[in-house]
């Protein structure tokens, strides 16, 4: 069982965790046991060697690559972690940030002590993590991703299906993958905003645990099933085990945690990390009915491109007279459909390090509760430069957000707060409240390296 | 009511549906070409749609060799092969072009999907049919006339063609997708400016195989086949630099086999 990392449990893991971590830096950085090839496996600026610079993003293998990913790590460190004389049933522990403002910050061995003896700190970090600073409330969304129905799609639950036959134009990234998972890496930044450094820092892996175990209480608490499409059961992913050895294991393969034979302690709402029985997983839902999907419908779209450079940004959506009605028909929770704003075509060379709250129709002069009531997302850019990178051998792409805003227009609607002939999306960067005689530190002032968003539309699925 | 039903749902149904047809009609064409001998009088098809695939593909193919004075050769018209280039344009280039019509298919408001989807086609099958004309043209009443070695040379390029930075950064471009103002003559303008940076891509990229198949000869409809299959193959794939060494391969075995053939005795 894997434990969270506050939890005594997973305190104790933690300490054989910094020992064992300290160990593989020791390796030569061609074993690939060691750190440096482990970290290199989700990505490098050198050079690749065998399997590195293979992570998964924006479709659906993101989850089940980086649950393999997680689970040979483990077994390299466990493995560490009996020859430096600790106990062979050792796990990865994870970092809930969801649970309460406490659980929000980094756990304290990641930056105490804050030197080099210390093999769990990074110290470019962004400042107030290493700390000891919680992550913006806002970040919290974990709610937000369990709620999702789907695995298959882009503002669903696991992103888009990524077949070789099913080519793409733009990334299909899922909403957890866009936040907590990319808002979480960018905000605690250093080697973290980078893919092809992230896995350099400890604490990737405690988060991407974190990652895991959403997605295992999804299919298991929630009862939502997995894809079954043989383009994704059967499509195998090539690590290093224990020994060195190279080993695969299909998506099919890791379906479900016990299927690898660990599970996550689970912990109820309100920060008790005591370790309590699991409920009995609720039955399956019914698969979806066959059947073509139909493609999107566009009723609306921004005109012109708009730059993110650090400042509130407002982008203006016309939506098309002929589908005033249908929006709000669709928008209804009676209504089959689903009413969906995209960011499309995002490009820029570098990440910003910031991370972004998506709003609806914001005030001009908003309350503290119009942000809450008007809040569709959260946008940051992990992974960006890559999709402009000239030497990657990946297809360029733009960047492509998809929220489900329904409810939100529903609201508006409901309190005579909707335009009908046009809504505007407001990009806010998300600062951090500091406590009384804190200082906010510079990451959050100022202009940033551009970030181009071509278009924002609203479309309407089946 | 089932056929439109599916033609709703999938707005570049009718796109598919026409590259099938292109492809029907040059295989009818060259059943019929074959079932004539290939001297076909010109007269006859000239005012017919299979004259583009028959007589036209045939005397180009051919040259002079036929003598059958079917059709544009060198010394035609330029603009009598534009049906024969754009109808090879349509079934050979368009296929590799599939995810950029989807883009501006589904990208466009609901109403203009099917409209945006025929205007991208109008200006990336007018670049690839302007090369045609220009450039394939004279190569294929050159090539067949050369006593094989042409094919062989041509796939040989092709493939070094394969390996340059210039191919991997075209080929790169043509996964590169634009933002699409969705209304008015901005929407036209941007699918158009889509399409042509799409198109240019790919001519960048492909020109050296569609060259290949302009030299092929006998046999032609195969290597349109084949080649089809590699440029989509390569096109669809999001590993650009991997797909394109592959296709280098291929195109070097493919080299290596004809030339092979032609010097071997028979």
């Amino acid at each position: 069982m894997r434990h969270e990392a506050r939890s005594p449990r997973g305190q104790e893991a933690l300490q054989h965790y910094a020992t064992a971590v300290g160990a593989m830096k020791d390796r030569h950085p061609e074993d690939p046991t060691s750190w440096a090839y482990q970290a290199a496996i989700h990505g490098t600026e050198s050079n690749p060697l065998s399997l590195q610079k293979q992570c998964e993003h924006e479709s659906w293998f993101f989850f089940p690559w980086h649950r393999i990913y997680l689970y040979y790590f483990e077994q390299i460190v466990r493995k560490a972690v009996v020859d430096g004389g600790g106990p062979g049933d050792w796990t990865l522990p994870y970092w809930n940030y969801d649970i309460d403002g406490a659980h929000a910050s980094l756990p304290q061995p990641f930056y105490d002590p804050a030197d080099e003896s210390n093999p769990l700190y990074v110290g470019n970090r962004n400042r107030r993590y290493n700390e000891g600073k919680p992550l913006p409330p806002l970040l919290q969304v974990e709610a937000e991703a369990l709620a999702l129905r789907e695995f298959i799609g882009n503002a669903m639950f696991g992103g888009g299906n990524r077949s070789p036959h099913r080519p793409r134009f733009w990334g299909q990234m899922g909403l957890p993958e866009r936040s907590p998972h990319g808002t979480v890496h960018v905000e605690i930044g250093g080697l973290m905003e980078n893919p092809e450094k992230a896995a350099q820092d400890p604490i990737f892996w405690l988060h991407h645990a974190n990652i895991d175990r959403i997605w295992a209480t999804w299919n298991e608490r929630e009862g939502k099933p997995n894809p079954t499409e043989s383009g994704w059961l059967d499509h195998r992913f090539e690590f290093f085990d224990a020994s060195g050895t190279k080993a695969s294991l299909s998506c099919g393969e890791v379906n479900a945690t016990h299927l690898l034979g660990y599970t996550y302690d689970p912990l109820p709402a309100g920060g008790n990390v005591e370790e309590v029985t699991p409920p009995p997983p609720p039955p399956p839902p019914p698969p979806p009915p066959p059947g073509t999907p139909s493609e999107p419908k566009f009723v609306g779209a921004s005109e012109e491109p708009v730059s993110l450079t650090g400042e509130p940004t407002e982008v203006p959506v016309e939506i098309d007279p002929r589908a005033r009605e249908e929006v709000l028909e669709a928008a209804d929770p009676e209504d089959p459909r689903h009413l969906y704003l995209n960011v499309e075509e995002i490009r820029g060379e570098k990440n910003p390090g910031r991370v972004y709250a998506m709003y609806l129709n914001l005030p001009r002069e908003p309350s503290s509760s119009d942000y809450d009531s008007h809040h569709i997302g959260n946008l940051a850019f992990f992974g960006i430069e890559r999709t402009t990178d000239p030497d990657a051998d990946e297809a360029p792409h733009g960047m492509r957000f998809s929220v489900e805003v329904g409810d939100v227009v529903r609201a508006l609607h409901d309190e005579a707060d909707w335009d009908r002939e046009g809504l505007r999306v407001c990009f806010r960067p998300v600062v951090p409240e500091e406590s009384e005689g804190g200082e906010r530190s510079d990451r959050y002032e100022g202009e940033h390296e551009p970030v181009e968003i071509g278009r924002v539309s609203l479309s309407i699925d089946a | 009511m089932a056929v439109l039903r599916a033609i709703g749902r999938r707005p570049t149904l009718w796109v598919e549906l026409t590259v099938a047809a292109a492809w029907l009609a040059l295989l009818l064409g060259e059943g019929i070409a074959r079932g004539y001998g290939g001297a076909v009088v010109a007269g006859s098809w000239q005012s017919g749609p299979l004259w583009i695939c028959t007589t036209g593909l045939g005397a180009i193919g051919h040259g002079a060799s036929h003598g059958a004075g079917a059709a544009p050769s060198a010394s035609a018209p330029l603009l009598a092969g534009t049906p024969m280039w754009g109808l090879m344009a349509l079934a050979m280039m368009v296929p590799t072009a599939m995810p950029a019509v989807g883009h501006v298919a589904g990208k466009s408001l609901y109403w203009r999907r099917r409209r945006a989807a025929a205007e991208f086609l109008a200006v990336f099958l007018g670049l690839w049919t302007a090369f045609g004309l220009l450039v394939l043209g004279p190569l294929a009443s050159w090539g067949p006339a050369r006593a094989g070695f042409a094919l062989p040379i041509a796939l040989a390029a092709a493939a070094m063609w394969q390996l340059t930075p210039l191919k991997l950064r075209a080929l790169r471009a043509c996964h590169r997708s634009r933002p699409l103002p969705p209304r008015g003559w901005r929407a036209t303008r941007g699918v158009a400016d889509f399409a042509r940076h799409n198109g240019t891509a790919c001519l960048a990229s492909c020109w050296a195989m569609m060259a290949a198949t302009a030299v092929s000869g006998p046999g032609r409809l195969l290597w349109m086949g084949a080649l089809t299959g590699v440029m989509t193959v390569e096109k669809l794939s999001d590993r650009p630099r991997t797909a394109s060494r592959r296709g280098a391969a291929v195109l070097a075995a493919a080299a290596a086999g004809v030339a092979a053939a032609v010097l071997l005795p028979q």
